[in-house]
C-alpha cells in the first residue's frame, strides 16, 4: 500500500504523521548495495565521497580508538621539536652530503615528496648516498603522482637498489573531490583514459625487521595502505597523515622529510614536532645538526614500548 | 612611457566609476572627449606639467590604452577588440581592473621621483639605527610578499635592499596573478571530455541508488522499533515510529520519518549475546557466527515502499528517448542505435593450454589471474612465469587490457603488460568497503600494513583513437564479496570506455562473471556458450584437432 494522495505538497508535510497510518514500512527482501560509480555519471558526486568513515577511520571500533589515541600521545611524548632546513633544491643534495659526512647525521625514517607534481625525486635518489643517510633498519617513503611512481619504479626495480630497499608496500592517498588542493590535474601526459585521482607512495624497508618480533621498532597493521582527504587535511602540502602513517609504523625518533619541489603560493609546508623537514617553502629554518643531535640524545632513538599500546595493537602471530 | 601615458592612467584610475557607468556608458570615443576637456582644463598629474599635449589624437589615445593593456595583461576589459581596429568610434569599455592599474601608476611614478627620496630616508635611517628594523622599514606586509615570491633572504635585515623591495611590492601581485592565469589555462580540460561525460550522463543507464543515513540517532531509534526474527527484520511496529518521530520533531531534529522514507539505514541488531562496550564486528554481515558473536552486527533497512518509488523514478529517467539520438558519435560503433547486444558467451577451459587466436580481437580485455601468492585459494592457481607466457599480446592489434594485481604482483604485473606491448598509462585502486560502507581497516589484512583497496593496472596498446576518455576516474568505491570477487562497477566504466558493443573478454572468470556483450573464459566456469558463428567453429576444429592428438598419444 502506497501514501494515501494529498491535495497540495503543504498539506501532506503538515499531516505527515496522521498519515503514517497509511505508509507501508515493510522491509525489502532482497539487499541492495548502490553502485557509487554509476551514481557519479549521472550525479556528478565522486564515489570516494561516499565512504563512511572518512572522517573516523576507526568508527566503530573502540579498542582501535583507544589504540590510536595512546599512539599519537606517546609519539608525542618523545618527540624533537619540529625543525625545518630551508634550502633551494640545487642545494639539497649538498646539504644532505655534509650532514652526513661532517655531522655524522642518519636518520631512520626518511620520506621524500609530497602531494605536487614536478617533483625533483629521481636526481635525489641517484645521486644521494641513500644507504647512509637511511640507518639499518629503516624505513623510506617516497610520495608522487601515480605517473612518477610508475617511472620511478624503473630504477627502484633494478637489482642493486632492490637489494638495499626493499619494496613493502604501495600506499595511496584520495583527494576528495576536484575542488580539493589535492586533485591532482591534468598530468603531463594526456595518454590516461581515466580521470586520476590519487597520489602514490612507494614504502621501502631497508636491513632486517621481523614483524613478529621485533615490536620495538615496528607495529605492524596499525594503519591502512589507503588515506582518504579529511576535512582538517586542507590546506598544506602535506596531509598530516602521510607523516601519520610513517610515525605509527615505525618506533624510531628520527625522520627525516624531504620536499624536491616549489610547493607554490597556495600550499605552505609547515613544521611537523618530531620530524626534520626540509623544503625551499618550509615556513622557519632553524635546523642546527649540532642541536638536532643533542634533541636526540635527550628523547633516544626509539619512542619506548608502553604497555597500553603492548595489549592494543594487532600482533602478528610469532612463526616456528 | 611618456608622461601622457601617466596621465592617462591617472584620469582612468581617479574617474574608473564615472567612466563605466552611464551616461558615458564606457563609450571610448567619449572617453576621449572627457579625457581631452580635462587636459585643457588643466587636469595635473602631481604637477611638474611642461608636457604639451597638443597632438593627441583618438587614435594615439586607443594606441595608448592597448599599451597599457599590453603591460597590464588586459587591465581595461574592451567588449570587442576587434572593433577597435575597425570602427574605433564603437568600441566600449566595460570593465577597468584598478588594482593592475594602480600597480603599473605606483611602478611609473616609483621610477621617477618618489623612489630618489625613499632612498634618501633609507639611507638615514640605517644610519641613525643600523641594528634596528622597526615595523617602519620592514612591514608585515613586505615580509609576507617576500616569502610569497620565495626570496631566500627575508629573514635576514642585512641583506634587505631598496631597490629590490621596492620592485618586489609591485612584481609579486602580477607574478601571482600570471601564475594562477597559467595554471587555469593548464588544468583546462579538453573539450572531448566534456561532450564524452555528457553523452554517457544522457545514455547510460541509471541505476537505483539510495542514499545512506549517518545519523547514529536514527539507526539507535530504529532498533526499539523493528521485530528480528532469524537475523532478518520481519517487521516495524509504527506506533513506536510514530512516538518517536513526534520526539524528534518536537527536539528540532531531521525528521525521523521522512529519513526513513528516503535512506537506507543500518539496524542493530542487538542479540542476547551482544556486548555493546566492544564495538561492531570486523565481519558484520559475513560473519559466521552471528548467533554466539558478541560483537554488534547490523541488518540493512530499506522499506519496499522506498524502493517501488526508487525504481518507478529510475524507470521513468531510463525512459528518455535521447538514447537513440546522438549528433555527437565519436567511439560510438556506425550502427549504435540498432544493434543488439550480444548474449553473454563463455568457454570452460584451461588458460594456459588454450589457443587464443580463435577468440578474435578484443577491444577491452580483463584479466583476474590468481598470482602465485595467493597458493592457498581454492580455484587453480597460475605460476608467475606460466601467466607471463600467456600470448596476451595476441588479443588486441589496439585496445585496452585491464590486468588485477596484489602486492608483490604490481611490478610483475607491470613487467608482464610492458611484455605484451602494453604501456599502463592509469592505475585504479578499488577501496574496499564493509556492509556499512566503511573502509576496512581491521583483521591483518596486509603485510605491513593492513590493506583497503586493491589494483588494477589499466595498460592501452597502439593509439586507440575510438577511447571514450575521462569519463569515469581512476578510483571504484565498492563492497567486498566472495573471496577474490571483484567489484561489478568495472563493467561499467570499460562499457563506457570503449563502447556497449566493442567486442570485450575477461579472462580467468568465474559464472558470476557472465554478461552481455561479454566473452568469458576461464577453467571454473560451467560449461561452453558461443554465439558468434565464426568463433564457434574455429572452436570446434580445435576440440576435434586437440582430442584427436590425444588419442594418438
Ligand atoms: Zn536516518
Ligand atoms: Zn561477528
Amino acid at each position: 500500500m502506497s501514501q494515501i494522495e494529498m491535495p497540495s505538497v503543504q498539506r501532506k508535510s503538515e499531516d505527515s504523521i496522521r498519515s503514517l497510518r497509511h505508509v507501508d514500512f515493510r522491509p525489502m527482501k532482497v539487499l541492495y548495495n548502490n553502485d557509487y560509480s554509476n551514481n557519479y555519471i549521472h550525479s556528478n558526486s565522486y564515489p570516494q565521497k561516499h565512504v563512511t568513515n572518512i572522517e573516523n577511520t576507526v568508527e566503530g571500533y573502540p579498542k582501535l580508538q583507544k589504540l590510536f589515541k595512546e599512539k599519537s600521545r606517546q609519539i608525542a611524548n618523545y618527540a624533537t621539536k619540529p625543525y625545518g632546513c630551508k634550502v633551494d633544491i640545487d642545494e639539497m643534495i649538498p646539504t644532505l652530503n655534509k650532514w652526513i659526512q661532517n655531522d655524522k647525521l642518519s636518520f631512520d625514517v626518511v620520506m621524500i615528496g609530497c602531494l605536487t607534481d614536478n617533483q625533483l625525486i629521481y636526481p635525489l635518489l641517484t645521486q644521494l648516498p641513500l644507504d647512509k643517510l637511511i640507518s639499518k633498519p629503516g624505513f623510506l617513503f617516497i610520495w608522487a603522482s601515480v605517473h612518477k611512481i610508475n617511472e620511478l619504479s624503473k630504477l627502484l626495480n633494478n637489482e642493486i637498489w632492490a637489494k638495499k630497499f626493499r619494496r613493502s608496500e604501495e600506499l595511496i592517498f584520495v583527494p576528495i573531490d576536484k575542488n580539493s588542493p589535492f586533485y591532482p590535474g591534468l598530468d603531463v601526459d594526456d595518454s590516461s583514459v581515466l580521470e586520476k585521482m590519487q597520489w602514490h607512495c612507494w614504502m621501502c624497508i631497508t636491513g632486517t625487521v621481523r614483524r613478529s618480533t621485533d615490536g620495538h621498532l615496528i607495529h605492524c597493521n596499525v594503519d591502512t595502505d589507503l588515506t582518504i582527504e579529511t576535512k582538517e587535511t586542507c590546506n598544506s602540502a602535506v596531509p598530516s597523515h602521510l607523516y601519520k602513517i610513517a610515525e605509527n609504523f615505525s618506533t624510531a625518533t628520527r625522520r627525516l622529510h624531504i620536499i624536491p619541489a616549489r610547493t607554490g603560493f597556495e600550499t605552505p609546508v609547515r613544521l611537523r614536532p618530531g620530524w626534520v623537514i626540509m623544503s625551499p617553502d618550509i615556513l622557519m629554518n632553524n635546523f642546527r645538526p649540532k642541536k638536532y643531535k643533542s634533541d636526540i640524545a635527550k628523547i633516544g632513538y626509539n619512542v619506548p614500548l608502553k604497555n597500553e599500546i603492548e595489549i592494543l595493537r594487532p600482533k602478528s602471530p610469532v612463526s616456528k | 612611457m611618456q608622461k601622457i601615458d601617466i596621465t592617462i592612467l591617472k584620469f582612468l584610475l581617479d574617474y574608473n566609476v564615472q567612466l563605466i557607468r552611464p551616461p558615458l556608458s564606457g563609450q571610448l570615443k567619449d572617453i576621449f572627449l572627457i579625457f581631452e576637456k580635462e587636459l585643457n582644463s588643466n587636469y595635473t598629474l602631481a604637477s611638474d606639467g611642461n608636457c604639451s599635449y597638443d597632438h593627441l589624437t583618438f587614435e594615439t589615445f586607443v594606441g595608448i590604452i592597448h599599451e597599457i593593456n599590453r603591460l597590464t595583461n588586459n587591465a581595461i576589459t574592451l567588449t570587442d577588440p576587434l572593433l577597435v581596429q575597425y570602427d574605433k568610434n564603437k568600441s566600449v569599455v566595460s570593465h577597468i581592473d584598478t588594482f593592475s592599474l594602480k600597480i603599473l601608476y605606483d611602478m611609473l611614478t616609483n621610477t621617477n621621483r618618489e623612489k630618489q627620496k625613499q632612498k634618501q630616508k633609507h639611507k638615514e635611517k640605517h644610519k641613525e639605527k643600523a641594528t634596528d628594523y622597526g615595523p617602519t622599514s620592514i612591514s608585515l606586509t613586505d615580509n609576507l610578499l617576500k616569502l610569497l615570491n620565495g626570496n631566500e633572504n627575508c629573514m635576514d635585515p642585512e641583506t634587505h635592499c631598496d631597490e629590490a623591495h621596492d620592485m618586489l611590492l609591485f612584481e609579486v601581485p602580477l607574478k601571482k596573478n600570471l601564475y594562477s592565469r597559467l595554471e587555469r589555462i593548464l588544468k583546462e580540460e579538453p573539450i572531448s571530455y566534456l561532450l564524452n561525460k555528457e553523452r554517457a550522463r544522457h545514455s547510460v543507464e541509471k541505476f537505483k541508488y539510495f542514499p545512506i543515513c549517518h545519523n547514529r540517532e536514527h539507526s539507535h531509534l530504529l532498533s526499539q522499533c523493528v521485530y528480528i526474527s532469524n537475523n532478518k527484520i520481519v517487521s516495524i511496529q509504527w506506533s513506536k515510529l510514530n512516538k518517536f518521530n513526534k520526539v524528534s520533531q518536537q527536539n528540532k531534529h531531521h525528521i525521523f520519518l521522512q529519513c526513513i522514507q528516503t535512506h537506507i539505514h543500518y539496524i542493530p541488531n542487538l542479540k542476547p549475546q551482544t556486548d555493546l562496550s566492544l564495538g561492531d564486528c570486523s565481519y558484520l554481515d559475513t560473519c559466521h557466527k552471528l548467533n554466539s558473536c558478541r560483537y554488534l552486527h547490523y541488518l540493512q533497512y530499506i522499506p519496499e515502499t522506498l524502493n517501488e518509488s526508487v525504481e518507478k523514478q529510475s524507470k521513468i529517467y531510463n525512459s528518455r528517448e535521447i538514447n537513440n539520438l546522438m549528433f555527437y558519435t565519436h567511439g560510438l560503433c556506425c550502427a549504435y542505435s540498432n544493434k543488439l547486444l550480444l548474449p553473454p558467451q563463455w568457454i570452460r577451459c584451461d588458460v594456459r593450454n588454450f589457443d587464443f587466436t580463435i577468440l578474435g580481437k578484443f577491444s577491452a580485455v580483463i584479466a583476474d589471474p590468481a598470482w602465485n601468492i595467493h597458493m592457498n585459494l581454492p580455484y587453480g592457481t597460475c605460476n608467475d612465469i606460466e601467466l607471463l607466457e600467456l600470448p596476451l599480446g595476441e588479443l588486441q592489434i589496439e585496445g585496452i587490457l585491464f590486468l588485477w594485481v596484489t602486492g608483490r604482483a604490481i611490478e610483475l604485473g607491470k613487467e608482464s603488460l610492458s611484455k605484451w606491448g602494453y604501456e599502463v598509462i592509469n592505475e585504479v585502486s578499488w577501496i574496499k568497503t564493509n556492509q556499512l560502507g566503511r573502509t576496512i581497516v581491521t583483521g591483518r589484512t596486509g603485510h605491513w600494513l593492513n590493506h583497503s583497496k586493491e589494483h588494477l593496472l589499466v595498460g592501452v596498446k597502439g593509439n586507440p583513437q575510438w577511447l571514450n576518455k575521462h569519463i569515469d576516474i581512476d578510483i571504484i568505491v565498492s563492497t567486498t564479496r566472495e573471496t577474490s570477487r571483484k567489484p561489478d562497477e568495472l563493467y561499467g566504466i570499460i562499457e563506457r570506455l570503449v563502447g556497449q558493443h566493442a567486442r570485450k573478454l575477461e579472462i580467468f572468470g568465474r559464472d558470476h562473471n557472465i554478461r552481455p556483450g561479454w566473452f568469458t573464459v576461464g577453467n571454473q566456469l560451467t560449461g561452453t556458450c558461443i554465439h558468434e558463428m565464426d568463433v564457434r567453429k574455429k572452436y570446434e576444429k580445435w576440440i576435434k584437432s586437440t582430442t584427436a592428438a590425444a588419442t594418438i598419444s
